[in-house]
């Protein structure tokens, strides 16, 4: 009676163990790949890019750098939150200014300004560098952050995320 | 390969023989009301996995809850969908758990030897009208927030020690950070452990005594 050449020769039993995996697997995925993206969610999403005011341009000092601290909203998930935000500005000609970041590139202490030395120390692991944030001494592996930056009107902006 | 790693893992745990005790099972000849056990079943158990992801997220805090529960539903990736599966399903549960209670009640289906089945079941019905109630207070917006003032307001009208059972229930007088707490710790530790430990009392006692068949109309 039973013929193998036919494809319609599937039993019965065949045909519910089919029937039955096939739905399992679409509601399986129909839960399992929304919750992949529901949990990596919030490790693709960009943070957007802000112009950050950071001060009046008057207030640099030629050729010292000059720390300018401003406060900025931020979002975490639900969580609103105010951030200090420091940068060290140095200029040489009132023109073009380096906006350094005060983050230690080593571990991520604060870095400070002591102009005796004409040198940013870091407290954690004695790292120096110079004015213009390049290495000095010590382990860090590159030199102090830069952030973009413009000027308009006489305000210092600079872009973060 | 597949099969021999099959029969490696059978030699060791005997796997077949529970499939085969579970799955494999006689049954007697049944209509579709039998399949309410089942649903009832499978809701639970996304119940369970989107319950999970939601604690990824959620916070039981007064100030934190609601903006959470918006996070999920507005921001994140699925959110509104896991959420959303979360929040029907829980109505679906109340349903099915009630439908299947009453296949089982109208046909006669709890009586000798199934009574233990049927207690479990009837304790299990509460535990899941218990997650309605503590579930419902989470999202901490208005419509949760007055819905659990009135329905724990309704356990201090019980005589005598109704006032303290209140009191106990939200943790104070009124609802507050303690009373989401609470309920959260409920919802999320203390129903699943319950509902985990009877289902598998139910489900052993279903396998262990087979489900009974549909009552003949005539006297036989």
């Amino acid at each position: 009676m039973s013929n193998p050449e036919n494809e319609k020769d599937v039993s019965r039993r065949d045909f519910m163990k089919l029937t039955i995996a096939g739905i399992s697997g679409a509601i399986g995925a129909a839960i399992g790949l929304p919750a992949i993206a529901y949990i990596v969610g919030p490790a693709l999403q960009k943070e957007t890019e802000t112009w950050i005011r950071l001060g009046s341009v008057n207030k640099v000092e030629i050729n010292t750098p000059t720390l300018f601290k401003t406060t900025i909203e931020t979002q975490t998930g639900w969580v609103n939150s105010q951030e200090e935000l420091s940068a060290y500005v140095l200029t040489e000609n009132g023109q073009d200014f380096i906006v350094m970041s005060n983050v230690c590139t080593h571990l991520g202490c604060r870095v400070r300004w002591i102009p005796n030395e004409e040198s940013f120390f870091c407290p954690c692991h004695n790292a120096v560098f110079a004015k213009d944030g390049a290495v000095v001494d010590g382990p860090p592996p590159r030199p102090l952050d830069q952030y973009e930056s413009k000027v308009e009107d006489g305000v210092l902006y600079i872009k973060r995320g | 390969m597949l099969a021999k790693l099959g029969d490696w893992l059978d030699e060791r745990f005997a796997w077949r023989q529970v499939w085969e005790a579970i799955f494999l099972r006689k049954i007697p000849h049944v209509n579709w009301l039998y399949t309410l056990g089942s649903a009832t079943l499978f809701v639970a158990m996304v119940q369970g996995i989107t319950g999970i992801l939601l604690t990824l997220y959620y916070v039981p805090s007064p100030d934190q809850a609601y903006d959470s529960v918006m996070y999920i539903t507005t921001q994140l990736p699925a959110g509104w969908f896991i959420r959303g599966l979360h929040h029907w399903g829980a109505s679906a549960m109340v349903v099915l758990t009630s439908l299947h209670l009453l296949r089982v009640f109208f046909y006669g289906a709890y009586k000798y030897p199934r009574e233990a089945t049927w207690i479990t079941g009837v304790v299990l019905f509460l535990v899941v009208i218990g997650f309605g109630f503590t579930g419902y207070l989470l999202p901490w917006d208005q419509r949760a927030y007055w819905a659990t003032t009135v329905g724990t307001r309704i356990i201090g009208v019980a005589p005598g020690a109704g006032e303290f059972i209140l009191k106990v229930a939200r943790g104070g007088d009124n609802l507050s950070a303690v009373t989401l707490a609470r309920f959260f710790g409920t919802h999320v530790w203390v129903l699943p452990a319950t509902l985990i430990g009877l289902l598998l009392v139910h489900l052993y006692l279903v396998i262990r005594i087979g489900i009974s068949a549909v009552p003949n109309r005539k006297e036989e």
